[in-house]
């Protein structure tokens, strides 16, 4: 039997979102932690969201390192708007799928995942939200494809 | 003789005129994100074709890390910026 989409690209260039309340909820809780790490230096997601941008330096480029932050920013409290609605726009979801992605690799990050065989020995809590944050991706990216 | 010191000078300084190297966007490998997504932001980010963004989808994938775009520093850190706010591992490196 076909499994039901969950992002649907409608005529009118609108995404058609039929995501479930409890998984609503599940997306809420990880835009709200994108939002609180991207200004808390002790959130463990922080380190995640300002990686070095030019190794090589002694230091990055502030101008840098705050455009980042803006357009993290702007993700995030564009997904956190809109994520009771029923329709996004190209850019919501666009908005979505970076904010998704931003809080897979805080995530991934936070349980010290950085190759395949951290991945295949993680626990149980870090891989289901791992595996969840995959499928929305997967789903997203390949209706916006 | 001072105005024919300047003009050697000027040759000079003409003569040792020296290309800088270029700056290299590079994405690096991560165990999670799901092809798709690596391949729909490069086309985003940079405007390349399904087939472009798929390739270096494909080399970030098996090498470990692709070079994505390269040209001068500020540009190169403009995309670098732009890949890392929406989630991919990225760095900016100069040529060797």
């Amino acid at each position: 039997m076909a499994r039901s989409k969950v992002f649907i690209q409608r005529k009118d260039g609108r995404i058609e979102v039929k995501i479930a309340p409890d998984a609503r909820e599940f997306l809420k809780s990880v835009v709200d932690q994108l939002i609180a790490a991207e200004s808390d230096g002790e959130h463990p997601w922080h380190g995640a969201l300002h990686s070095p941008i030019t190794p090589s330096a002694d230091s990055d480029d502030p101008l840098r390192a705050f455009e980042r932050q803006k357009m993290t920013a702007t993700s995030a409290e564009l997904m956190r708007l809109t994520l009771d609605e029923s329709f996004l726009s190209q850019d919501e979801a666009f908005a979505w799928l970076a904010s998704m992605q931003l809080g897979l690799r805080a995530r991934t990050s936070e349980a010290a995942i950085f190759t395949d065989e951290d991945l295949a020995n993680a626990d149980e809590s870090s891989l289901q939200t791992i595996h969840a944050l995959q499928f929305f991706l997967f789903e997203l990216a390949t209706t916006l494809t | 003789m001072k105005h024919e010191r300047s003009t050697s000078t000027a040759t000079l300084n003409q003569e040792e005129v020296v290309t800088e190297k270029s700056w290299n966007v590079v994405v690096w490998d991560d165990p999670v994100t799901p092809m798709p997504v690596v391949a729909l932001i490069f086309r985003k980010i940079f405007g390349y074709s399904n087939n472009k963004a798929t390739q270096l989808m494909m080399t970030v994938h098996h090498q470990g890390r692709a070079i994505v775009w390269s040209g001068v520093r500020d540009r190169a850190e403009s995309y670098c910026v732009k890949l890392q706010a929406n989630g991919l591992l990225s760095t900016v490196e100069q040529d060797s």
